[in-house]
């Protein structure tokens, strides 16, 4: 088989997974550097309220409520969905299958420029002469319409948002009928890595709930050009409808949103772990049927978000039950987590450590989900920093960490050059330790009672001792944001002088390292693997001269290595 | 070591000791399942390590694996969620979402937030609400000590949210239902009321004030505002006249 690489304008709209899954990094890691200084500009007011920031000068209350806007929309759909579903989805899904390319690799090229465009508009109604989008990233109306935020940064904004949907939608459709259709003989659903399955669930439920955002972003936009009364109140307008439609339709995608995000982490976290301990993953099947199980509870139990937004006591109380049940299936992923690292023989490389960072940040994340899931707390807890901290530390460390462990573990293979392991240590500390105590501290502060969105803390008298630890917490952001440096310098370096990458540099037995070239040839395969056996058959007792089998590889002396073992005969 | 972090403000209320209790609980059974939690993981990461430790081949998929996740599981599950359960939903039966009774008299207050401050209502001598009579106060609500009071909330215009650090409690203020919050001061002083919910550039200064009184200031106080509302009444200030039939 011989493919050409294309050139000229059919390079740059490429249909070619491997190429649409850089073009998806590089937007991600633009928007991410923008929305992190974002956060920078937010630390700087909150730490010295009303003092001149460097570069633009005195942040205005209106100007602070646009950061945080921008911040929470940027990272959320222009950040972490590019990077996490766009760039390792495209990326991953066909060289771990085994396939060729995307089931639509037109859609897929759609899906890019769909998502450029909607980057573009949000760049619009950023700079809009008007002011941008001051809604916060919730944007709920009243506050959202015309009457609370007028102008045209703010429609802008929920154009942006619909556009974003439509292409998160797009390559959540693809994703499923690639990982259904297009998997080579042999790879079965319980043979996928399980970065495999975290995206998979992640699209499944892309493509059911990211529409609703689309829906009520469409409804609110009626609202705003149209003069349509969708989300005015009967009281304020002769004819209305209800701010709190919004709500519901909002969180119905807000809730599946926060896992859409994390499935794919859960994924890469449960791969990376098992190919660096140098151990199968423990208890596979119960991990698959766990992220199952969270899948589908996701979708159950969206009204914790709005506990005090006046709610049935009834609904309530069923929606706390729900919510706590969620913590199960999480914790048996844990507990598989520890148990794979257990009696391993750890290789601490930067994946690696940013592997584990995910552990600490997630443990946190999601036994502080504990506290929000109860009524009775939530009802202090709600819209204070105890909030942004719990949801930054799965959204922000979690995910992030999670990120940086998959850029640092697929970079040789997307680019074909290796990046230098001691940056990427350096890099980890400087992300993991900044990241965790900005986050703990946002805990603290919450528990303390100071409320999210206030552009000068100080303004109420509980809240002054606390201004102390607003600029303790913004001093370690900069720690943080000088730890990016490593990062950036690693990344361009390494893309450039890197050393050549091998084909299998980690060594372990999924189908992108063991039987694609590094970076991938157009057609991915030479010859597509019929797979045996699933991703992490390392130190197999069978195996000599090395610890790991390829997935297409036939284990030395036969035997299939998915039989169930002697010693694990109860 | 407690001057250096930061706790919760000062609690004022009848029920706010029960959300300080749930909070100490949860933290406590977290915080031990967390430490064992990390101490397994960083057992293994520093004692498992490639050179120290060969790998042991282990798929974890027997009965016996299935059966031990599932235990502990179970016991982390059961032990803390059902607490957890068990607290909350006690806590809403007995204080949250146990409104007084008439008979308890409670105090009756409607606000009504606009960007971005907070009005109050009381119903005046007559004790019936949008009445001439009735006290009207921005950002300045009184409560006697030891009683019930009842808030029923309002938006003009956007989404707020009604918080009382000082009491644990906070309820979002809608413009297009009424919602209803209650509550009972158990310590004397003056206190902080905050906006919680994005509303606008100046969210961050809808901040009132909440003076928790003995029930002989608070009456002196009723009648002085009331006297004064009387003064002030304007029968042609129709936006002053935002008062709704308590219900």
């Amino acid at each position: 088989m011989d493919v050409t690489a294309p050139r000229g304008l059919a390079r740059v709209f490429s249909r070619d997974h491997k190429v649409i899954a850089r073009q998806f990094l590089w937007l991600g890691l633009v928007f991410l550097l923008v929305g992190g200084l974002m956060a920078m500009y937010m630390r700087w007011q909150l730490a010295y309220p009303g003092r001149p920031a460097p570069f633009v000068g005195v942040i205005s209350p209106a100007g602070y409520t646009t950061l945080f806007t921008l911040h929470g929309t940027i990272m959320i759909f222009f950040a972490i969905t590019p990077i996490l579903i766009g760039a390792f989805g495209n990326f991953c899904i066909p060289l771990q299958i085994g396939a060729r390319d995307m089931s639509f690799p037109t859609l897929n090229m759609l899906s890019v420029w769909t998502q450029v465009a909607a980057s573009l508009l949000l760049t619009g109604a950023a700079l809009a002469p008007s002011g941008g989008p001051k809604a916060g990233w919730t944007a709920y109306p009243p506050l959202s319409t015309q009457l609370g935020t007028p102008g045209v940064g703010q429609t802008l904004w929920t154009l942006a948002l619909v556009l974003a949907g439509a292409s998160t939608t797009m390559g959540a459709v693809n994703y499923l009928t690639t990982v259904i259709r297009e998997r080579a003989p042999g790879m079965t659903f319980f043979r996928l890595p399980l970065t495999i399955w975290g995206l998979w669930l992640t699209s499944i439920l892309n493509a059911l709930f990211v529409p609703i955002l689309g829906v009520a972003m469409l409804l609110l936009f009626c609202d705003r050009a149209f003069g349509t009364h969708f989300f005015l109140a009967a009281a304020m307008v002769r004819a209305g409808g209800d701010p709190m439609l919004y709500q519901h339709l909002f969180w119905i995608f807000g809730h599946p949103e926060v896992y859409i995000l994390i499935l794919p982490v859960w994924g890469i976290t449960s791969d990376l772990l098992a190919f660096f301990a140098r151990k199968p993953a423990y208890g596979y099947r119960v991990s698959v049927l766990s992220m199952c199980t969270v899948t589908l509870l996701s979708a159950l139990v969206y009204g914790h978000h709005m506990y005090v937004s006046s709610m049935s006591p009834l609904l309530g109380r069923a929606f706390m039950v729900l919510t706590l049940v969620i913590s199960a299936p999480a914790m048996m992923l844990v507990l598989n987590w520890i148990h794979t690292l257990w009696r391993g023989s750890i290789r601490l490389t930067a994946p690696m450590l940013f592997t584990i960072g995910v552990l600490f940040v997630f443990g946190v994340g999601g036994l502080t989900g504990l506290y929000l899931a109860d009524i009775p707390q939530d009802v202090y807890l709600h819209d204070t920093y105890f909030v942004v901290g719990h949801f930054h530390l799965i959204m922000a460390a979690a995910v992030f960490l999670g990120s940086f462990a998959g850029i640092y573990f697929w970079f040789p293979k997307m680019f074909g050059r290796m990046m230098s392991p001691r940056l990427g240590k350096i890099h980890f500390w400087l992300t993991f330790v900044p990241l965790f105590c900005i986050f703990f501290g946002m805990l603290i502060l919450g528990n303390a009672g100071m409320q999210r969105r206030l552009y000068d803390p100080s303004v109420y008298e509980t809240f002054r001792p606390l201004q102390k630890w607003n600029k303790g917490l913004t001093h370690i952001a900069w720690i943080l944001l000088a730890g990016q440096l490593a990062f950036i310098w690693n990344f361009f370096w390494s893309l450039y002088r890197g050393a050549p990458a091998p084909q299998n540099p980690w060594e372990v037995g999924t189908l992108e390292w063991t039987h694609a070239s590094s970076p991938p040839s157009v057609h991915n395969f030479d010859e597509i693997p019929t797979v045996l056996h699933g991703p992490h058959e390392l130190n197999h007792p069978q195996l000599t001269g090395k610890d790991w089998l390829g997935q297409a590889e036939p284990l030395p002396g036969g035997r299939e290595p998915g039989a169930r073992e002697p010693e694990e005969k109860s | 070591m407690v001057g250096l972090l930061p706790l919760r403000p000062f609690d004022a209320s009848l029920d706010g000791f029960r959300n300080d209790a749930l909070f100490a609980i949860t933290t406590l059974m977290v915080s031990v399942l967390f430490v064992i939690v990390c101490g397994i993981l960083l057992w293994a990461v520093v004692m498992h390590r490639q050179g120290r430790h060969a790998a042991v081949y282990e798929r974890g998929v027997g009965q016996r694996h299935l059966l031990f996740t599932g235990f502990i599981t179970a016991v982390i599950f059961f032990g803390i969620d059902g607490t957890l359960l068990v607290d909350a939903w006690l806590d809403l039966d007995q204080a949250l979402w146990r409104f007084p009774r008439a008979d308890e008299h409670p105090v009756e207050i409607e606000i009504w937030a606009q960007q971005w401050s907070w009005n109050a209502r009381y119903p005046g001598p007559d004790g019936t609400f949008n009445t001439p009579d009735d006290i009207v106060t921005l950002n300045d609500v009184h409560v006697p000590l030891n009683r019930p009071v009842v808030l029923h909330l309002r938006s003009k215009d956007v989404v707020h949210s009604f918080y009382l650090p000082n009491f644990r409690i906070k309820q979002d203020v809608l413009p297009s239902v009424e919602t209803r919050l209650w509550f009972q001061a158990s310590a004397a002083g003056v206190y902080e009321i905050g906006c919680a919910q994005h509303c606008g550039a100046s969210h961050y200064r809808m901040r009132g004030l909440l003076t928790a009184e003995p029930p002989a200031d608070f009456a002196a106080w009723l009648a002085a505002a009331a006297a004064d509302a009387a003064r002030k009444y304007d029968a042609s200030d129709v936006e002053a006249h935002w008062g709704w039939p308590w219900t």
